[in-house]
């Protein structure tokens, strides 16, 4: 799974502000009322996906394409929210934001016990350890969310490292969403950076997670 | 030109067009799904699906459309058996006869309607038709005419 968001050289100050005192009323209200019928729509989905699986090995492509299409919008709305990027969200399954890159790979074949699995254990051996950690990185996070908006206000710029820890926050929540969703058998590591294979060559908040595999 | 598409062969069928057909049918779980325990929820998550599908291979239009005509009867029943249940609840105090004929009647369709559905949902996993009655010839008509 790749999940990134572009680091912007210069970030706006008005909208900054503009989204922490109104953007509950433009941007959340709206695209939250939305994604809760796609929500409901997406459960429904998922339970058909979990008998197709265990009786097919397969997730119906369709149901998988729609899957990403509104984890694609939720990252829209996400970004805005922790300020990693300017703009207004795009409404819509299909809209398309050049500041975010969120593909996952469709699994041709998925195994039929792992999902039966995840459902009865899932919470044991992903849920529960993942979230004690996920607790104190997501505390890290809304430390550095406070920081990272002061750095905004005075400098008009964000700081990469900050960057690079919140969008690998949201990353590492994604695969636990992806994973406990049977989209994908591959277990979601504890870690905040990407994968080398998972690394965009060229783009600034992949090559500082580069430079530390290389450093 | 001909005024119906000709029925494809399993074997020219994708294995995406399979799936979508199949998943039809299993709209019945909907509410389960959904977490909302109503039988309307499987009706309208089957009205839901055949908007999608309308624009897919007729294949898949087909099973769509048989897969939401299916439900409305039951569904129909079912709405009328809560509301049945809700006024004897609140209004009757007491379960006579007419409601457990009809609820024995209901019981036996849905069991009936989950038992069909199920079967062709594997067929059409498996690429075939399956025609339900009376319903099965108009869904046919349906998808695979011509559109032009």
């Amino acid at each position: 799974m790749i999940l990134e968001i572009k680091f912007q050289e210069n970030y706006s100050r008005g909208q900054l502000l503009l989204r922490s005192f109104f953007g509950w009323l433009y941007i959340v209200i709206p695209h939250i009322f939305l994604l809760m019928f796609l929500q409901i729509w997406s459960s429904i989905l998922t339970f058909i996906a979990f008998w197709s699986i265990l009786f097919t090995g397969r997730y119906p492509k369709s149901f998988f394409d729609f899957q990403v299409k509104l984890l694609r919008w939720n990252m829209r709305v996400n970004a805005r929210i922790y300020n990693l990027s300017d703009g207004y969200p795009k409404f819509g399954l299909n809209a398309v934001d050049p500041n975010i890159i969120l593909e996952v790979p469709y699994p041709e074949k998925l195994s039929r016990i792992m999902v039966l699995v995840k459902l009865l254990f899932g919470i044991f051996y992903v849920l529960i350890p993942h979230m004690i950690v996920l607790m104190f990185v997501s505390l890290a996070a809304n430390f550095l969310l406070i920081a990272n908006w002061f750095i905004i206000l005075f400098t008009g710029k964000s700081d990469l490292s900050f960057h690079t820890f919140l969008v690998g926050t949201l990353r590492w929540s994604t695969k636990i969403n992806l994973y406990m969703g049977f989209m994908t058998d591959t277990y979601p590591p504890f870690r905040i950076s990407p994968l080398p294979e998972e690394v965009i060559p060229g783009l600034t908040t992949s090559e500082y997670n580069q430079n530390e595999y290389t450093s | 030109m001909n005024t119906h598409h000709d029925i494809p062969n399993p074997e020219d069928i994708s294995i995406e067009d399979r799936e979508d057909a199949m998943s039809g049918y299993l709209m019945m779980f909907a509410s389960i799904g959904a977490g909302i325990p109503l039988p309307v929820i499987n009706l309208i998550a089957g009205i839901i699906y055949f908007y999608i599908s309308r624009n897919k291979s007729p294949f898949v239009r087909f099973h769509a459309t048989q897969a939401v005509l299916s439900q409305l009867p039951t569904s129909l029943l079912n709405a009328g058996l809560i509301f049945w249940l809700i006024r004897i609840f609140f209004f009757d105090y007491e379960l006579n006869d007419y409601f457990k004929i009809y609820a024995v009647i209901v019981g036996f369709l849905n069991i009936s309607y989950f038992g069909f559905s199920i079967w062709a949902a594997v067929q059409a996993r498996k690429g075939r038709m399956y025609y339900f009655l009376f319903i099965g010839k108009f869904s046919l008509g349906y998808a695979f005419k011509n559109r032009g």
